[in-house]
């Protein structure tokens, strides 16, 4: 049997350490102070009732308890998983499409990157803006181009079937910053691969899925949990969209509460409703349902990432 | 070459100094006077979550406070908010870089006041004031007894008509004249029908649609004779069966016999809420829209961008004929949140703006109202259609000043919607209400008034 190699720093280690605790030391404080200590406040704060003000009382486990019982609470959970299990996969695509146009041996293909990607630098909140106007059922250029073949008008954001599509429609445009990791997985791929499949007579279709997709899978795997964690945190265009910057709106969060998502209803409750409490509950039981999608995503890529070494 | 430990102190408190001299905030309270103030006077930040107009008028009343004041200085600054959300004030405040004055929809004060936001007046003589003020707009600014808010402006609800849609409809519009009463649903719903215009399947004249504008559930709530309210038992009642017929006949059956789609399509077209289109381009204003409830400001909107539009005004449709009518008033207030850093001066310019001097100014400018009882006996204040509004003030419902009044907002809404899209009977919906909001207010009870 072979003992453990013991962790045992040498007088330099420990000298270098020295040197460098103090350097790294205004990163580890301020690691500490905005982001360890309120996360676990925010848990002490989950078991009390507190409106962000005064002092917390003791309130056990009724947050919890109270979000099993609250409908909101589900109807928030189901807009979001409908949104993330839309989205993500058709994000993949959508990034893998564009940096495969990337990816092409043009001339010009500098500005097609540029172009590609310049959605994805742009604010959310601004692009959301664009987007009311674009789908727009009485003046709105989508719902134009549609009826010009034929398609009858769609209330895109006033219709409760249509609204959350309508975001994972916007979600795309933020695909320009996935689609250069994809970009980069693509270009690692060896040619000689490449080489020998056409000489086998493997036209472009059977090259794409026999070579470049098996070897970019890893990267597939990054985006689809990446990508989950980010999807389940939606926000922004909910809150854009339901007038949470003008108020006043004959919705609370779309129309049938159809873009009433969970971080969207968390936030309502921190600072619309005054409770704290049950906001931090719900923060923590987002947490926990982003690390079981996580592990669950890792088991199930078992079965079809291909990692080269392997 | 390893530097020595003592540099790398050294350096890292001078990391320190320079985030931390980076993160101080130069302080807002005892700045140089802003021009339009007097000398040795300390500045006072005051925010509003309005937008112009009304924003062009209030800084009228600080620029008037500011010339005449020796004490202090105040800064107007528009922020992110609206009537529920006050995320912007709440995390300032928290911050140590809150305002000194907040505006605040008065309906939210004792909701906020529970939650700890706000300073309790009482040290600052504010009872004293409080028979300036209208009485149900005083009470709309307790807390527990205590004063938190000075009602600063306040407005009422009723039916405009455009006369010259109705006429080439071929519809007499004096049978909705204010003489003869308030114009029953089924009067409006006939009138409406007759109006509708439809072009490629879509509306583009739309005779009535009762949640448009101010149509809200308390709205027709009232209207319908409801009580939202119980302040004996403490406990709220949408579930009272006037409000569930108000939702039913107003919303449920109304977006039926439209079509919630279609409805909901003009909406998006000419009336959105995000983002609203400019006023000028009101669906009211330039004619696609027949009938719609609104408040008092829209005279002002009127005069600005439609001078030459043909229109009538009367009272919010009731469900009988000889239902005496009903409208609600609402209004804003000013406060001083917690941690405010010259709320002294805070004080003094609150006194102002929502006393005799800033609440002419804002009534004249704005076509809202006064909650300074003083200011309603003075005509000159009310001119045409706006004494209309100022008699409608003597038989006003005012929504129930409540701990939980955004939650009983935002909740009623929700049971609006369901009842519009026929997901959820009404009478389900607003039990759901119910049991929501009262579960949060139970540990407010019992409420002193």
């Amino acid at each position: 049997m072979i003992a453990a190699p013991r962790f045992r720093l040498s007088v330099d280690d420990r000298r270098n350490l020295r040197t460098a605790l103090p350097f790294i030391a205004p990163w580890i404080i301020g690691f500490i102070a905005f982001t360890l200590y309120p996360i676990i406040y925010s848990l002490y704060l989950s078991f009390t009732n507190y409106s962000g003000f005064g002092d917390a009382t003791p309130a056990g486990f009724t947050n919890y308890q109270h979000m099993a019982q609250d409908p909101l609470f589900w109807q928030s959970l189901g807009n979001t998983l409908y949104y993330t299990a839309l989205a993500v996969p058709i994000g993949v695509v959508v990034a893998i499409v564009l940096a495969l146009m990337m990816n092409q041996n043009l001339r010009e293909v500098a500005f097609y990157r540029a172009a590609f990607y310049v959605p994805s630098i742009l604010p959310l909140f601004a692009l959301t803006f664009i987007f009311i106007v674009l789908l727009n059922p009485g003046f709105g250029l989508v719902d134009y181009l549609l009826g010009l073949v034929g398609i009858p008008s769609i209330n895109w954001l006033g219709d409760a079937a249509w609204t959350k599509i309508s975001i994972v429609m916007l979600a795309q445009l933020g695909a320009g910053g996935p689609a250069l990791i994809f970009l980069a997985a693509l270009r690692a791929v060896p040619g000689e691969l490449y080489e020998a499949a056409r000489l086998e007579g493997a036209g472009p279709l059977r090259r794409f899925f026999r070579i470049t997709l098996p070897l970019i899978t890893p990267v597939i795997l990054f985006d689809l949990i990446y990508g989950t964690i980010l999807g389940v945190q939606i926000f922004t265009p909910a809150f854009v969209l339901a007038g949470g910057t003008s108020g006043g709106g004959a919705y609370t969060a779309g129309p049938e509460n159809s873009l009433l998502f969970y971080v969207f209803y968390l936030y309502k409750n921190a600072f619309q409703y005054s409770d704290m409490g049950y906001a931090s509950a719900m923060a923590w039981v987002l947490f926990i349902i982003s690390v079981v999608l996580s592990f669950a995503i890792m088991k199930w890529s078992q079965q079809w990432v291909h990692y080269e070494s392997s | 070459m390893a530097l020595l430990p003592g540099r790398g102190v050294a350096a890292s408190l001078m990391a320190f100094l320079l985030v931390g001299a980076a993160c101080s905030s130069g302080g807002q309270s005892s700045g140089p006077p802003l021009p339009g103030c007097n000398s040795g006077t300390k500045q006072a930040l005051f925010w509003t979550s309005h937008t112009p107009p009304d924003t062009d008028s209030e800084q009228h009343i600080v620029d008037a406070f500011n010339k005449q004041s020796q004490t202090t200085c105040v800064k107007m600054v528009a922020v992110p908010g609206s009537e529920t959300d006050i995320a912007k004030l709440t995390t300032a405040v928290r911050g140590g870089t809150g305002p000194d004055v907040y505006e605040l929809d008065r309906f939210t004060v004792a909701e906020r006041a529970a939650a700890g936001v706000l300073e309790d007046l009482t040290p600052y003589g504010a009872a004293d004031l409080a028979s300036n003020y209208l009485d149900f707009a005083w009470k709309e600014a307790l807390f527990k007894g205590k004063p938190y808010a000075l009602p600063d402006d306040t407005d009422a609800r009723v039916l405009y008509y455009n006369k010259d849609l109705m006429q080439a409809a071929g519809v007499d519009p004096s049978q909705l004249d204010i003489s003869k009463g308030a114009p029953t649903v089924d009067l409006v719903r006939t009138i409406a029908t007759k109006l509708n215009k439809k072009v490629n399947g879509k509306y583009t004249v739309l005779g009535f649609a009762p949640r448009l504008n101010q149509g809200w559930h308390y709205t027709w709530g009232f209207a319908f004779g409801g009580s939202f309210f119980d302040s004996t038992a403490c406990k709220v009642t949408p579930d009272d069966p006037k409000i569930v017929d108000a939702f039913k006949t107003m919303f449920w059956d109304w977006a039926g016999m439209l079509g919630v789609n279609d409805l909901q399509t003009f909406e998006s077209t000419y009336a959105p809420d995000t983002p609203p289109l400019p006023q000028a381009q009101d669906a009211f204003l330039t004619g696609h829209l027949g009938m719609v409830v609104s408040g008092d400001w829209v005279l002002g909107l009127i005069a600005k961008y439609a001078p030459n539009l043909h229109y009538g005004i009367t009272y919010i449709p009731v469900p009988h004929q000889g239902d005496t009518p009903a409208t609600w008033a609402g209004g804003w207030s000013v406060v001083i949140p917690k941690g405010a850093k010259n709320a002294k001066g805070g004080w003094e310019f609150m006194k102002f703006f929502a006393g005799e001097a800033g609440q002419r100014t804002y009534t004249q400018e704005t076509t809202h109202m006064p909650t300074w009882k003083s200011l309603l006996n003075d005509t000159a204040l009310f001119p045409g259609d706006h004494a209309l509004f100022r008699k409608q003030l003597d038989v006003a419902h005012s929504r129930p000043a409540l701990p939980v009044g955004a939650l009983y907002w935002d909740q009623l809404t929700i049971a609006q919607s369901a009842a519009e899209h026929h997901s959820k009977d009404p009478a389900t919906a607003l039990k759901s209400v119910a049991d929501t909001v009262n579960a949060k207010l139970q540990q407010y009870c019992p409420l002193a008034s």
